[in-house]
């Protein structure tokens, strides 16, 4: 047997005049969790792309087993036993598990066969997976999903198997119930390499980390002789400070009151039921949840885009329920949801950063009847946030579109910061950010905080919320499972929140959600 | 070497000068007339005999070559108006293809103003009630579509599909219907004929010796002017960059998206009723082909042109030559009808496509790299 499972010789791999990948170099053995490490846009992916037949390099060479081969298709990776799992489910909705799966048969045969459910099924079994192979996967919750692509590549055979940032979209137990699964494939003699930029995860499971920054090969090194510190080096090339700092701010009044909130989603479900809480100047409150337990629609709620079934949404004393968003903006209420996609909600891609700018008060810029716009004004915000927050970009002209998802980011954080909020809602505001660009947001969100703004902040990873948050809210389908104070609690402790496994609102006799020094006078 | 490389690799270029995009594109015209000119050589016709004739839109020795051009002016004018109207609602990502129905719809209440009102009050006044008549039911026509698209999202291509046929059909009735109350035929005639139109409901016409200026050529210009800084310059043309870009982020924005979605339609549609207002007090009466299928051809330009308006004025005007061109050229040429028009603009569509092609890729050949030195 070849002392490497799979070998990469440098790999290169250019998209027009960017370079993806240089000269990369990584092996991978049998029986071994690799993490590749890296920040974004450090070529990660692109690399696991082409092991997955999806982009042919342009130069370089792989082994697989010790010989070398030609991956010009994922059939042909298929067929070599790489699996790939990637970070946006490759799933049809429709389907159900088995039928997802039977996609990739290519046994020929012409008609589905009638005991594929049961075959999936004994398959699942065998393997330790739990599975309802007729489950439609528009029903399955995301971790189902997740297993269900697992399922799907050692199905094929799948000796070689990778992960884009699995453990994005679960909760801490489902994370862990992930690593068992992994550890346990790795006994069976699997090779793994599991995509990732959260350095805890990267020192819990794995056995070699090779890092990437800005498309090159950095290093590999043996996770047990490491640590987060190194591995940080490693990945930004210079030193960095990990802690997040918590300014204390005075106790002010509440300035966002929620009482009794209650918001349907788009297909009329409820999806934020009876939600009681507040937010105080100076300070950042904290949503968690796992992914789709009613952060959206909590959001939009509160920026006007979606109306409420019934509840009191108080500003300063004053009902903005009903308000049209224009309304609410001018308030002084900024929302920013950055979306899976990091562009459906708050920008327009095509427009320059100019125009982006303009997104939110081309009606205030000037007088009301003056019918042009006024793009001066535009460019000079455009300017000052583009030194601010050191974003990259060739001119203020640029298609948002064509930036990276970082700039992308801090465009749209520059901008509600610029209009001089004093609620902000954000939402993700770091998804996919590197560690650079997560800082510099946190940094900017603390001046805010400092500044007597009051912050809503929903998160999706845990530790960052601890350092940053003063309180944390949990949600879980909709419901308050409680509200911590994140100097007393771990992560654990929220992990069974978001689940629904504890409930801290039922325990202490008070309502939970309900300020002692609230603006709302009870009738 | 065996890792193997696709022979041509299609590549992503990341920025394209201008003066190579005006370039490529021109190119992809002149590909376009050669490609043309084979076709003709293939019938026996000296392809450059025809294109000196259709290119010069056969005013070359012409004793009459002012209606070559007042001719062309008649065709033109209608297709910039209509290709500008469309591009609005395009730039929104409303796919407005019902240009030919609004056209008609505009025509036919622009001629019910001048046949009922006759000579009856002064021209100037006869010209903008049927220019305000035209514009403001062409414009209802659009805007049912875009009201019943934001209450209840119905799909708006259909929608003005069918309100195409509609429109054609009411128009093809009153021409053919002989009646007491159908007052757009002609009394005199025994066959039903559309009714010239009174004099007042003629189009203002500036004599430069014996050509004639359409004033409506102004007005077409001035037009595009005017729409080049509605959709650059104002409020107005921001918010429709912003609701075709993403509908979430204009309603995110504060932005009433259904109310600029209804505006937006309500002038494109109206715009293009003004081009039918221009076209039948040009011609001085209805016809059952009065649209000259502007509705469609304006897609086209306002496609190829990008959505731009001053691209849209020189590509409605190549346009408007090939069509005026190609009719002039059938008179002398037998064998050759003016549908050559129409197969040279869907030439160049193809080529223009191709050019735009090559200016977001490049195709990259697969290079002889030193291990295949070695192998051979």
């Amino acid at each position: 047997m070849a002392e490497y499972a799979i070998e990469l010789r440098n790999i290169t791999k250019t998209f027009g005049s960017v370079i993806a990948n240089k000269n990369i170099t990584l092996k991978v053995k049998p029986g071994e969790i690799l993490a590749l490490l890296g920040e974004n846009g450090s070529g990660k992916t692109t690399l696991m792309n082409v092991l997955s037949g999806i982009y042919k390099p342009d130069g370089g060479q792989i082994f697989v087993n010790g010989k070398e081969v030609s991956i010009t298709s994922p059939e042909e990776s298929k067929k070599l036993g790489i699996g790939m799992v990637h970070q946006h489910f490759k799933l049809i909705d429709v389907f159900s598990a088995a039928d997802n799966i039977c996609l990739g048969d290519n046994s020929g045969k012409f008609f589905l066969s009638k005991n594929r459910y049961k075959k999936i099924d004994d398959f699942a079994k065998k393997l330790g997976f739990e599975i309802d192979s007729r489950k439609i996967v528009m029903n399955m919750a995301v971790s189902e999903k997740q297993t269900l692509e697992i399922i799907k590549v050692l199905y094929y055979g799948a000796k070689i198997i990778i992960l884009d940032e699995p453990t994005a979209v679960l909760t801490v137990q489902e994370t862990s119930r992930l690593f068992d699964i992994l550890r346990k494939m790795k006994n069976e003699g699997h090779s793994i390499v599991i995509i990732t930029h959260k350095l805890n995860e990267v020192m819990e499971i794995s056995d070699r980390v090779t890092v990437l920054r800005k498309g090159e090969y950095i290093d590999t090194v043996t996770t047990s002789e490491t640590n987060n510190q190194k591995l940080t080096e490693l990945m930004v090339g210079r030193k960095i400070n990990l802690n997040i700092e918590r300014p204390v701010t005075e106790k002010q009044p509440p300035l966002l009151e929620i009482r009794n909130l209650t918001v349907k989603d788009d297909e009329g479900n409820t999806a934020i039921n009876d939600l009681s809480f507040y937010i105080r100047s100076g300070e950042i409150l904290g949503v968690a949840g796992i992914a789709g337990c009613g952060q959206k629609e909590l959001c939009e709620a509160i920026a006007g885009l979606r109306p409420i079934v019934c509840g009191k949404l108080i500003h300063k004393g004053e009902s903005i329920a009903g308000l049209s968003p224009k309304k609410i903006i001018e308030k002084g209420i900024a929302m920013s949801f950055i979306p899976e996609d990091r562009l459906g909600m708050g920008l327009s891609p095509s427009l320059s950063i100019t125009d982006n700018m303009l997104l939110k008060n081309y009606t205030q810029a000037s007088s009301k009847f003056n019918p042009f716009i006024n793009r001066k004004k535009g460019r000079s915000d455009a300017e000052t946030v583009i030194k601010d927050l050191s974003i990259d970009t060739p001119s203020t002209e640029t298609p948002v579109r064509k930036l990276s998802g970082g700039n992308v980011q801090k465009v749209l954080v520059g901008r509600e910061i610029k209009a001089g909020p004093n609620v902000i809602v954000t939402a993700y505001p770091v998804r996919g950010l590197d560690i650079n660009s997560s800082y510099a947001i946190y940094n900017i969100l603390n001046k805010q905080k400092k500044d007597g703004v009051g912050i809503l902040y929903v998160g999706e990873d845990l530790d960052v919320m601890l350092e940053l948050c003063d309180k944390i809210m949990v949600l879980c389908r909709g419901k308050m499972m409680g509200v911590v104070n994140s100097c007393n609690t771990t992560k654990e402790m929220l992990g069974l929140m978001m689940t629904g496994t504890e409930n801290l609102t039922a325990k202490d006799g008070k309502t939970p959600g309900i300020a002692a020094d609230s603006n709302i006078k009870e009738a | 070497m065996k890792t193997k490389q696709p022979f041509v690799r299609i590549v992503r270029r990341t920025d394209f000068p201008l003066w190579a995009m005006i370039i490529i594109n021109i190119a992809a015209v002149l590909v376009a007339v050669g490609i043309g000119a084979i076709l003709l050589a293939a019938i026996k016709v000296d392809p450059f005999v025809y294109y000196k004739d259709m290119f010069t839109i056969g005013t070359i020795d012409n004793r009459f070559a002012y209606k070559n051009f007042e001719g062309l002016i008649e065709f033109f004018v209608p297709l910039l108006i209509t290709s500008l109207a469309l591009a609005l609602t395009f730039k929104m990502k409303f796919w407005n293809i019902g240009g030919e129905g609004q056209f008609i719809m505009g025509a036919i209440s622009s001629a019910t103003v001048a046949l009922l009102l006759g000579n009856s009050l002064p021209s100037w006044l006869t010209l903008i009630m049927m220019a305000v008549c035209g514009a403001v039911s062409a414009g209802i026509y659009g805007l049912v579509v875009a009201f019943f698209k934001v209450k209840w999202g119905t799909n708006e291509t259909l929608m003005t599909l069918m309100l195409n046929y509609i429109a054609l059909y009411a128009l093809k009735y009153f021409g053919e219907t002989q009646a007491g109350w159908n007052f757009f035929l002609s009394g005199e005639s025994v066959r039903p004929v559309f009714a010239t139109f009174p004099e007042s409901a003629w189009m203002y016409t500036i004599k430069i010796g014996k050509f004639s200026l359409n004033i409506t050529l102004v007005i077409a210009i001035l037009l595009c002017a005017l729409i080049y800084i509605y959709m650059k310059k104002t409020k107005h043309g921001y918010e429709i960059s912003v609701v075709g870009d993403s509908q979430s982020t204009a309603k995110y924005a504060g932005m009433k998206v259904g109310r600029i979605v209804m505006r937006t339609m309500f002038l494109s549609a109206a715009l293009i009723g003004l081009a039918g207002t221009f076209y039948v007090s040009t011609a001085h009466s209805l016809s059952t082909s009065v649209t000259n299928n502007v509705g469609w051809t304006g897609i086209i330009v306002a496609w190829l042109s990008r959505l731009n308006p001053v691209m849209i004025l020189v590509t409605s005007l190549l346009i408007s030559v090939l069509r005026v061109g190609c009719q002039t050229a059938a008179t002398n040429f037998p064998v050759i009808d003016s549908n050559f028009a129409d197969l040279l603009q869907g030439i160049i569509l193809f080529t223009v496509l191709m050019a735009d092609f090559l200016t977001r890729f490049k195709i990259v050949f697969r290079k002889n790299t030193e291990k295949e030195v070695e192998d051979k």
